[in-house]
C-alpha cells in the first residue's frame, strides 16, 4: 500500500471565503457575505438543512457558479473569475454524474484526456486510482452495469486522479443506502488521511458530519451559526439552531425565566441557580438529565420507546416536552412521575431572543476557555 | 400493473378495436406492395387486359437501362447529402436552444411550424425563392450573369432540392433532437467542466454521446424519407429536369408508370427501391443501433 499512497498525493491548497456573497436578484440573496477560512489538508463539512445554501457555496467554490460579490483564494490564488478547470478544485456529484457512454478507466481518465495526458500515462494513473478506490477489476465496465457504491467509487476515482489540492463533495452519500453509507465514510475517512487534499464535503446528516469532519461549519439561511469541532459544536453549542441540530435525539429547548436568583419554568420549578434576570432558553441533552437521583424536578411521562440499547421516554415539563434516553435495562415505571435533576456542568443557556449561546453561564469557576465564536 | 387478460376479457376485442386501422394499413400499404412485386414479373397492359409471366425479363430490361443507374446514382447523392444536412442543421439549432441562447425560447416554438406544412407547398415555395430572376439569389445573378438558374443548371437545380427537403425536415428532426438534449442532467456538464472540457469539448464528449439514440432515429427515418418524400418536391419544383438532373428514382418511377405507362417497368424498379431501403434500415440498425447506449 505503501506505494499507493505515495502516488497520489495532492498538495493541499487553503481556501478563504472573503465577503462571498450570492444573489439572484435584489430580493433573493441566498448567501449574505460570508467570512471563513479552511486550512490546509482540512476537512470541512458545511451542514445545514436543505435551502440553507450549502450547496451553493460549495458550487461557487468549484466555479460552477458565479459569486455575487467578494473574493474566493485558494492556494493564495484568487479564483472567483476563474473558469472551474483553472481551480485546482474536483467535485463529488451527488447522482454520480457519471458519464454513461464511457468505461469506468474512461470515466476516470476523461480530466487527464482533456489535459492532454499521454495515453500511457492515463493508463498508469487510472491502475493506480482505481486500487485505490477498490475498482481495479470493473475499468472495463460501464456505469450502468455497477451498483450505487461502485458508482461512488467511480466518482470519487475520477476527482481524485487529478490530484487536486481541493476536493469538493456535494452530498455525495445520500443516494446511498444506511449500510453503504457506513461503509463509504469509513473509507472516505481513510482516503482522506491519505490523499491529504483538502476537503469541503457538503451535508445535511448530523452523523456524517460528526464523523467525517475536522470542522464542521453550521448554516441557516446562509448564514454560519457555528464553525468549530464536532466536539466544540456538540458540548458547546454556539445557539438553539445548533443545539437542536446536533444530536439525537436533540438536544431539550426550555423556556425558563431568571428571578435574580434561579431558573424557573413556567410552573415555579426552579431548574437552576442563576444570577441574572430576564427569559431565557435552556438547553439540556437527553442523555445528560439524572432520573430517579435524588433531584426534585418533576415530570410526568407521555411515551415510552425502547431502541434496544437504549430507551427514550418523552415527558411532559410545565407544558413542555422534555426527552430522556435512559440506558437499557432502568427501572421505570410509567405511571410514576420521575424526579429529575439537570447536572449544571450540562446545561446550556441560550439568549431567548437571539437564539445565542450565553457562554459559560453556568462554569462557576470561569476558567473553561470559549470555544464558540461569533461570526457577522 | 395488472396482467393483460384482466385488461381485455375477450381476446377478439382487441382486434376488433385496431381492425379498422389494419384494414387501411393492408389496403393501401401492403396490397400495393404485394401488388408491385407481383407486377414486376409480369407483362402489363397499359389499359388492363391480359398479363404475360416474363420471369426475370423485367428486371433484366431495368438493369441494363442507363437511366435507372443514373437515377439511382443520384437517389444515393440525395439521400447522403440532404439526409445529412436534414440531421446536421437540426442539430446545430437544438444545441444552440438546448443552451438558452437569446431568443432559444421563441426559436423552439417558430422552429416547429415547418412541420405542418405540405411538400407540394413547400416546393412551390422553393422554386419561388430560388427563382434566379426573383428570388434571393437575384442581386448575385445580376452581377454576374449566369452565375444561378435551377432552370438551365442540373447542380443549382439539385441544391435547390437538397435546401427545400433540408428546411423541411427541420422541425420533427429539431423536436427530436432537443428533446434528446434536454433529458441530459444538468451535473453531467458541471462534471465535465469540473473536468476541464469547453463548451465546444462538451458538445463532442457528452451531449453528442448520449443523444445518439435521437441521432440515430432522426438518421434512420431520415434516409427512408429523402428517397420517398422527395416526389412532392421534384413534382413541383424541376419535374425532373433540367435535363433529367433531378430525376431521383421515386420519380422516374412516376415517370415510367403514370406518363410512360410502363406499368412494369415502374413495379421492377419500385420492387428494387424497396428492397433497397428494407436493406438500408437494416444495415443502420446492425453496425449502428446495437452499438447505441441507451442507458443513461
Amino acid at each position: 500500500m505503501t506505494a499507493i499512497d505515495t502516488a497520489i498525493r495532492a498538495t493541499a491548497a487553503d481556501i478563504e471565503l472573503i465577503g462571498v456573497t450570492k444573489a439572484y436578484d435584489a430580493k433573493t440573496t441566498v448567501i449574505p457575505p460570508i467570512n471563513v477560512a479552511l486550512r490546509p489538508g482540512e476537512f470541512t463539512v458545511v451542514l445545514g438543512p436543505s435551502g440553507c445554501g450549502k450547496s451553493t457555496l460549495l458550487q461557487m467554490i468549484a466555479g460552477l457558479e458565479r459569486v455575487s460579490g467578494g473574493k474566493i483564494v485558494i492556494g493564495g490564488r484568487e479564483v472567483q473569475d476563474l473558469e472551474p478547470k483553472h481551480r485546482g478544485c474536483a467535485m463529488v456529484f451527488q447522482n454520480y454524474a457519471l458519464y454513461p457512454h464511457m468505461t469506468v478507466a474512461e470515466n476516470m481518465a476523461y480530466s487527464l484526456k482533456v489535459a492532454g495526458v499521454s495515453k500511457a500515462d492515463r493508463a498508469q494513473r487510472v491502475g493506480v486510482v482505481a486500487k485505490m478506490v477498490g475498482l481495479a477489476d470493473f475499468l472495463p465496465r460501464k456505469p450502468g452495469q455497477l451498483s450505487g457504491g461502485q458508482r461512488q467509487r467511480v466518482a470519487i476515482g475520477r476527482a481524485i486522479i487529478r490530484e487536486p489540492g481541493v476536493l469538493l463533495f456535494d452530498e455525495p452519500l445520500s443516494n446511498l443506502d444506511a449500510q453503504l453509507r457506513h461503509d463509504m465514510r469509513v473509507e472516505l475517512a481513510d482516503l482522506h488521511r491519505r490523499i491529504g487534499a483538502t476537503s469541503v464535503f457538503v451535508t445535511h446528516d448530523q452523523v456524517e458530519a460528526m464523523t467525517l469532519a475536522d470542522r464542521i461549519l453550521i448554516l441557516n439561511k446562509g448564514l454560519i451559526e457555528q464553525f468549530d469541532t464536532p466536539k466544540a459544536i456538540y458540548h458547546h453549542p454556539a445557539s438553539v439552531f445548533v443545539a437542536k441540530f446536533i444530536g439525537a435525539p436533540p438536544m431539550n429547548i426550555l423556556a425558563v425565566t431568571g428571578d435574580g436568583s434561579a431558573l424557573r419554568l413556567a410552573d415555579g420549578q426552579v431548574v437552576a441557580n442563576y444570577a441574572d434576570k430576564g427569559s431565557f432558553q435552556l438547553g439540556i441533552r437527553p442523555e445528560d438529565i439524572a432520573v430517579n437521583a435524588g433531584g426534585s424536578i418533576k415530570a410526568e411521562i407521555r411515551y415510552r420507546e425502547d431502541l434496544g440499547s437504549h430507551e427514550i421516554l418523552e415527558t411532559n415539563i410545565a407544558d413542555q416536552n422534555l426527552r430522556i434516553t435512559m440506558p437499557f435495562g432502568a427501572e421505570i415505571d410509567t405511571e410514576q412521575t420521575l424526579s429529575l435533576s439537570f447536572p449544571r456542568a450540562r446545561l446550556h443557556l441560550f439568549d431567548s431572543e437571539t437564539g445565542r449561546a450565553i457562554h459559560n453561564a453556568f462554569d462557576d469557576a470561569k476558567t473553561a476557555p470559549t470555544f464558540v465564536k461569533e461570526y457577522q | 400493473m395488472s396482467s393483460e387478460s384482466s385488461l381485455f376479457g375477450h381476446c377478439w376485442l382487441p382486434l376488433l378495436l385496431v381492425a379498422p386501422l389494419m384494414l387501411l394499413i393492408v389496403l393501401f400499404f401492403y396490397v400495393p406492395v404485394f401488388q408491385a412485386f407481383y407486377w414486376s414479373f409480369f407483362l402489363e397492359q397499359p389499359f388492363g387486359g391480359g398479363s404475360e409471366f416474363v420471369g426475370l425479363q423485367n428486371f433484366a430490361r431495368v438493369l441494363s437501362d442507363p437511366e435507372f443507374w443514373m437515377a439511382g446514382w443520384r437517389t444515393i447523392v440525395f439521400m447522403l447529402t440532404a439526409s445529412t444536412l436534414a440531421v446536421a442543421v437540426p442539430l446545430m439549432l437544438a444545441i444552440a436552444a438546448d443552451r438558452k441562447i437569446g431568443l432559444s425560447y421563441a426559436a423552439r416554438n417558430i422552429l416547429v411550424w415547418p412541420k405542418g406544412i405540405a411538400g407540394a407547398a413547400i416546393g412551390v415555395v422553393f422554386a419561388f425563392i430560388f427563382n434566379p430572376f426573383v428570388g434571393l439569389m437575384a442581386p448575385l445573378n445580376a452581377l454576374f450573369p449566369g452565375l444561378w438558374n435551377p432552370g438551365m443548371d442540373g447542380t443549382d437545380a439539385f441544391v435547390t432540392l437538397v435546401a427545400a427537403h433540408v428546411w423541411s425536415g427541420i422541425p420533427f428532426n429539431f423536436v427530436i433532437l432537443l428533446a434528446g438534449l434536454r433529458s441530459i442532467p444538468p451535473t453531467m456538464y458541471q462534471a465535465a467542466a469540473m473536468d476541464g472540457a469547453s463548451p465546444w469539448r462538451r458538445i463532442a464528449d457528452v451531449q453528442l454521446p448520449l443523444i445518439m439514440p435521437q441521432l440515430f432515429l432522426t438518421f434512420v427515418l431520415e434516409f427512408t424519407e429523402s428517397i420517398t418524400s422527395v416526389f412532392a418536391l421534384i413534382d413541383t419544383m424541376t419535374g425532373g429536369g433540367p435535363g433529367g438532373s433531378t430525376t431521383l428514382l421515386v420519380y422516374k418511377i412516376y415517370i415510367d408508370g403514370f406518363r410512360g405507362f410502363d406499368l412494369s417497368g415502374a413495379s421492377t424498379q419500385t420492387a428494387i427501391l424497396m428492397v433497397f431501403v428494407l436493406l438500408l434500415a437494416a444495415c443502420q440498425f446492425v453496425f449502428l443501433g446495437r452499438r447505441i447506449n441507451y442507458e443513461r
